[in-house]
């Protein structure tokens, strides 16, 4: 596993700049969706004085009073747009994917022509992929979740009152854990399907279940180890966001916020560069036979009668 | 149709009523008599208070006596009333309340809480654990004799014919004026799984509301509401003798002090509580509470504080018993005594609707295992709930009528005490950058519903359940913050203070505390009561202009310079609302320079116009902020230059949150 994780940090390291390409696609895409918040935030703060009570500090009374106001409209008008182009965001995602998973199992800098053919060319695969994912994914969340349902009712019943909480860490972390090897699993199918240019997605989908069986660990715990660390670098960002920046301080919030949501971005890359890293070692495995003696053809030869002295 | 006497034989038709006349008076003669016999009357025990005599009118005593079945959470009780008739006129009909056959699917607080919803609970389906019942199976008026055929069940407040909250009694006698009556009542109550703060969840039970309760004799009239989904209760002060019968490992606690406990060798034990001016009598059991005991020195005696926590909360009891400790400090320096020997604190169980509820020297809190400190929710359940023991449980208002005089005067307490704890800015929430203060808690209540109902208003009566809260306790706590900016705080502080030792072990109405008010201040304040508690008006100020120009502006080759340049300033505000309040506005111009106008706020607007050698920089509406019933805080001040920082960290959340999300679908969708 740890093989693992170091090649695939090569490979991540090695291609930094599909991470930034990607970051700033989903800050674009989050700034376009935040106009109307903005805007209406605007129209009512910046010639108030009462605003000074979310500058300094964040007086959560005046942020619902401020969500309430009817000149702010409300919220769904904010939410929708952003909403919508975090759509958009996942749809370019699976777009522009084909190409990263290219620069990945690629030893030398893909040309920008390279890498937008292996996008278009693949596009219609990921998304006959994600529709695999989905009837995969879907069911097996929708039974686990539905279980995670009883067992809290279960623990709901109980008079040990931590019992109900500990049931829902315990539930989501083994849901998180089931989910994360069916995203590993396709990871490994999308990386078969651009690095051997496979048509027919569902022996890709095949292909990375195999592998995902025969590397479970490996590559399970992979997937995990850099999911806690995408979790650490939440938790630690957002205190230290608490910590450090000043309250008043915009410019510190946006650089703290956005080095948090760069990594963030890159955590899920690495595990990308995990999945290609896992699967190039399987290609480059020859597979080993064993080298059986062959036997000579016995044939019966006739034993010639031994002659005797002349 | 009366039948016609028969002309011949009038004489023997004359004896024969009058024979039947007698003979229909005999028994009562013979009641009579009995009564007499045995004279009845209200006990003058102070055994549950600091007072060497009784504090209030006692117009009960309730002794009861119930034995209760965990398996079933149901309850057998013999209750013997004795009544005295404080109501200046023969009384022969009684109300009681049966507030547990609220919980009945056709019953009318199941149908409003259907309709409206309330604090727990929406009841989407009916579930047969909800079903609560309290059933007399005989009721006898001792000397009158066993009348439970003629009870009747009543809807005095919407006709509800399935509604069984209040049930009435004819007497055949009536009970004279100073006179006694003694009700001897068989009950048995079907607990349902914790609703409006009472019944059972898992092997807890916090019984509240459980027993036939006799109505109020009020202003002339008897005054027994049925039980309604926002309503609360009203009840005469009284004694309390009350034994219950529950297993042996159950942790018990109760209103008033304890008086014994005796293990029955049979598995239970039998426990008995004695209230002294209490109007309520509530108990709870559940074998896993852990005890914190504490004392708090009153000034009346010390008062014992049993604080009943969840095992699981036991880190958290000195928290409880910090801020149980703190208001009841507050309360007597600011209000008065608080008489009582012991106050209970129940922590219910997680999860159940027995949360945050007062009954008299019983109160229950509500809090989490993992509340941080900053998040003060248990301190601000239990000083509400603690307030409730003057602004319910000594000031004893009607909360069906008037829910705004015990929640809303409890608010406004609340308020004070925990902004003079905790300080205003953070007094509910301080935790990670993150704060709000009780002020804005009970603002933004009544901001939501500003004009949908006045504070005067029944409280069943109420638009929906959220103007109930909004007004009750919002709307109420911030006009009497903001009565305390008209009249000073002091002066406040005073009137509260003499409205508490007036009407303490009363039933004063609206009027008794509004003209304590006004007596105090000196002032008539009709003006603001006739628009904050009896109307809907609302308060909005608005800064409609503030701009300056340079006086010279028509000249030609005209410069401006700093400090030189004289400008014109107009400053235009006005009220958008119907509400009329004086107010002062500041003008603040470039040079530091401030003006302070005062408003009468009687015109739709105003226009205010200077002549300096400084530009307008800001105008503010309520400088020392002392108005906290404007429906807008953004309008009330303007800057002349903009300032786009709040915007911009908003923006930058709502940027961060949007691309957190977007991230998120990615990370598991492809």
């Amino acid at each position: 596993m740890a093989n693992l994780i170091a090649s695939a940090t090569h490979i991540a390291g090695r291609n930094k700049r599909y991470v930034v390409w990607f970051y700033l696609m989903n800050l674009l895409l989050a700034l376009i969706g935040s106009v109307a918040f903005s805007a209406n935030a605007h129209g009512i703060l910046d010639h108030s004085l009462y605003a000074d009570q979310l500058l300094h500090g964040f007086n959560l009374g005046a942020f619902i009073e401020l969500l309430a106001r009817p000149e702010f409209g409300p919220l769904s008008t904010s939410a929708i747009p952003a909403a919508m182009l975090a759509f958009v965001f996942f749809f370019l995602t699976m777009v522009f994917l084909p190409g990263v998973f290219l620069g990945y199992a690629s030893d030398h800098r893909i040309s920008r022509d390279e890498f937008y053919r292996t996008c278009g060319h693949n596009v219609w695969r990921f998304v006959r992929i994600f529709f695999f994912f989905l009837l995969i994914a879907g069911p097996t969340a929708a039974i686990l979740f539905g279980i995670q349902k009883g067992l809290l009712k279960l623990a709901d019943t109980s008079t040990y009152e931590k019992a109900y909480f500990y049931t829902h860490v315990a539930c989501m972390i083994v849901i998180f854990i089931i989910l994360t090897a069916i995203r590993a699993w396709f990871d490994l199918a999308e990386s078969d399907v651009v690095v051997s240019d496979r048509s027919a997605v569902r022996k890709s989908i095949a292909s990375g279940f195999r592998t995902t069986r025969r590397n479970g660990g490996r590559l399970l715990g992979s997937y995990v180890v850099i999911g806690v660390v995408a979790g650490i670098t939440l938790f630690v960002g957002l205190a230290l966001w608490e910590m450090i920046v000043p309250p008043g301080s915009v410019l510190g919030a946006f650089i703290v916020s956005q080095a948090i949501l760069l990594l963030l971005l890159a955590s899920r890359f690495w595990q990308r560069a995990a999945a290609v890293s896992l699967y190039l070692q399987q290609q480059a495995e020859v597979p080993l036979l064993e080298a059986t003696p062959v036997r000579a053809p016995v044939t019966e030869v006739p034993v010639a009668p031994q002659v005797s002295g002349t | 149709m009366i039948p016609k006497l028969p002309v011949r034989g009038t004489a023997l038709w004359r004896s024969l009523i009058a024979l039947s006349v007698v003979i229909s008076c005999w028994p009562a003669q013979l009641m009579a008599e009995e009564i007499h016999a045995t004279p009845l009357s209200i006990p003058n025990t102070v055994s549950a208070i600091n007072s060497s005599v009784p504090m209030s009118q006692r117009v009960v005593a309730y002794n009861i006596d119930a034995k209760y079945d965990p398996k079933t959470h149901s309850l057998d009780a013999d209750e013997v009333l004795t009544y005295h008739n404080l109501a200046g006129q023969p009384l022969d009909t009684f109300p009681f309340h049966l507030y547990l056959n609220g919980f009945q699917p056709k019953a009318t607080w199941i149908r409003e809480t259907k309709r409206e919803g309330t604090r727990d609970v929406n009841f989407e389906k009916w579930d047969s654990k909800d079903y609560g019942a309290d059933d007399i199976k005989r009721f006898e008026v001792v000397g009158q004799g066993d009348l439970t055929s003629q009870l009747q069940f009543i809807q005095p407040d919407d006709g509800n014919k399935d509604d069984k909250s209040v049930v009435q009694v004819h007497l055949a006698h009536p009970v004279p004026p100073d006179g006694y009556v003694q009700f001897r009542i068989k009950f048995h109550d079907q607990f349902p799984e914790t609703l409006e703060r009472t019944g059972w969840k898992r092997d807890f039970l916090l019984a509240g509301q459980w027993f036939p309760k006799v109505g109020v004799w009020w202003h002339g009239a008897w005054n027994c509401h049925q039980f309604h989904g926002s309503t609360e209760f009203f009840a005469d002060f009284g004694v309390y003798d009350v034994k219950v019968t529950v297993p042996q490992n159950e942790v018990f606690g109760a209103s008033g002090i304890e008086v014994s406990s005796v293990n029955n060798g049979d598995g239970t034990k039998t426990v008995a509580y004695h209230g002294d001016d209490i109007h309520d009598f509530a108990w709870t059991i559940s074998p896993r509470y852990k005890i914190l005991n504490d004392t708090f020195q009153g000034s009346m005696g010390p008062v014992a504080l049993k604080i009943m926590m969840q095992p699981g909360h036991w880190d958290q009891a000195e928290r409880h018993a910090r801020i149980l400790k703190e208001t009841l400090d507050r309360f007597e320096r600011w209000y008065g005594p608080y008489p009582y020997k012991t106050l209970t604190m129940v922590d219910p169980e997680p999860g159940s609707a027995a949360e945050g509820m007062e009954y008299p020297t019983f109160i229950t809190g509500g809090t989490n295992w993992w509340v941080p400190n900053g998040l003060r929710e248990p301190e601000l359940v239990v000083e509400h709930e603690f307030g409730h023991q003057y602004w319910y449980g000594m000031v004893a208002t009607n909360e069906f009528e008037d829910a705004w005089m015990d929640e809303g005067i409890n608010s406004y307490s609340e308020v004070k005490v925990l902004d003079s704890i905790f300080g205003q800015k953070g007094s509910v929430l301080d935790q990670w950058g993150i704060t709000m203060g009780e002020h804005d808690i009970q603002r933004n209540e009544y901001i939501s519903v500003a004009d949908l109902d006045p504070m005067a208003r029944n409280g069943w009566q109420y638009a929906n359940y959220n103007s109930y809260g909004g007004i009750t306790y919002g709307k109420t706590a911030m006009v009497l913050v903001t009565l305390e900016g008209v009249i000073g705080p002091d002066t406040m502080q005073k009137a509260m203070h003499t409205y508490f030792m007036r009407y303490r072990f009363t039933h004063p109405t609206k009027e008794d505390f509004l003209k304590t008010i006004e007596e105090v201040s000196g002032k008539d304040l009709r003006w603001y009561f006739n628009q904050a508690v009896y109307g809907t008006q609302i308060l909005d100020f608005d800064v409609m202009k503030a701009d300056s120009w340079p006086s010279d502006w028509y000249k030609e080759n005209f410069k401006e310079k700093k400090g030189e340049t004289e400008y014109d300033t107009e400053v235009l505000v006005r009220r958008k609302g119907e509400f009329i309040f004086p107010v002062d506005i500041d003008v603040k111009f470039d040079n530091g320079e401030k003006v302070r106008e005062h408003w009468d706020g009687q015109d739709r607007w105003v226009r205010y116009m200077y002549h300096k050698k400084a530009k307008v920089e800001s105008v503010e509406f309520d400088p020392d902020h002392k108005i906290f019933i404007d429906r807008n805080n953004f309008n009330n001040s303007y800057t002349a230059e903009a300032n786009m920082a709040p915007a911009r960290k908003l923006t930058n959340y709502w940027t961060f949150i949007n691309q957190f999300f977007a991230q998120f679908l990615s990370w598991w969708m492809v």
